[in-house]
């Protein structure tokens, strides 16, 4: 009787509880929401804490031998110029103010989001979803525009048999709007993934802790696993961001060099 | 009855992580090969190794969002 009450009681708080959105200022027209979520929040914490960053480092342009926060800032910099630098080329660095802020936004998202009690914004399908799918559009626009309708020689790859073009087009079209799908698909599942095996795990330690003897003692097993995988999950979040990044800068690459 | 039902087939969406682990496997073993062979390249292959490693994750995960979608949605 009381063990199948407390397995109720465990059962009502599920992991992904943490990922509930709360208006914070509630605001609606209608059918449509324009609420102040807890969402709006921490998107605004991430660029604002980033760009606090930037701008008390490089007062007055920064030293020429660099403290610890500017290097920091500089290791960040040199890291995605160097990225668009390699795979689009010379005519990339027109789109690298872009795909900076795309790292830094998603870098700082999935840090703040590791700090406990607090909510990743990237952790919504709808919001990373957002991203690759406004990301998609744009390297299309972008392919129309350079090579005009020229851009559909893209979806039949150079020195395939022409006998199985019409089947080849089709899938590589299929592709290509995967593509756009997985970039966000990617994202998200990779930390609500996380974040809800570590909601799992604490779950496990916490209710061990609460009952007696042995238990009470192994519940130092999955604290510890608790422990370890945090560090996997600040990998991961670090991970994610340059994975994101690097699949960009390689569609925009398709986009402007056709293959 | 259904939620014995999602269960089952959560439990058994779960199975496809057996390929993405290999997978994994796969990808930083021909890392460890290659820069074994030439390791004046380490730097861009452990690029390349992280960059697949993200993909390979991505079909994991995509069989671990099969299977929150049949247990907690449907």
């Amino acid at each position: 009787m009381y063990s199948a009450e407390k397995e109720l009681f465990m059962m009502c708080f599920s992991p992904l509880e943490q990922f509930t959105l709360i208006s914070l200022i509630p605001l609606h027209f209608g059918n449509f929401y324009f609420s102040f979520t807890n969402s709006s929040l921490f998107m605004l914490l991430a660029t604002g804490i980033f760009l606090a960053l930037f701008s008390l480092v490089t007062v007055n342009g920064g030293t020429l031998v660099p403290g610890p926060w500017q290097s920091f800032l500089e290791m960040i910099y040199e890291f995605v110029t160097s990225l668009v630098r390699e795979q689009i080329g010379p005519k990339g660095t027109k789109y690298f103010p872009v795909i900076f802020t795309l790292f830094t936004f998603i870098l700082f998202s999935n840090l703040i989001g590791m700090v406990p009690y607090s909510f990743t914004t990237t952790s919504h399908f709808l919001v990373t979803f957002t991203l690759s799918f406004a990301i998609f559009v744009a390297v299309t626009i972008i392919g129309f525009q350079i090579h005009g309708l020229h851009f559909f020689s893209f979806l039949l790859p150079p020195g395939a048999p022409l006998v199985l073009a019409p089947f080849l087009v089709v899938i590589e079209l299929v592709s290509y709007c995967f593509r756009g799908i997985s970039l966000g698909v990617r994202l998200f599942a990779n930390m609500m993934a996380g974040h809800t095996l570590v909601k799992i795990l604490s779950g496990f330690a916490w209710s061990m802790l609460s009952l007696a003897g042995l238990l009470k003692m192994a519940s130092a097993i999955p604290f510890l696993v608790v422990f370890a995988l945090m560090f996997l999950e600040v990998g991961v979040a670090c991970l994610q961001a340059y994975v994101f990044t690097i699949l960009t800068c390689i569609y925009l690459n398709d986009a402007i060099h056709l293959h | 009855m259904a939620e014995g039902a999602k269960l089952i087939g959560a439990g058994c969406a779960t199975i496809a992580l057996a390929g993405a682990g290999a997978g994994i496997g796969i990808v930083f073993g021909s890392f460890i090969s290659s820069v074994a062979r030439n390791p004046s390249l380490t730097k861009t292959l452990f690029g390349y190794a992280i960059l697949g490693f993200a993909l390979t994750e991505a079909i994991a995960l995509f069989a671990l969002m099969m299977a929150f979608l049949i247990l907690f949605v449907f």
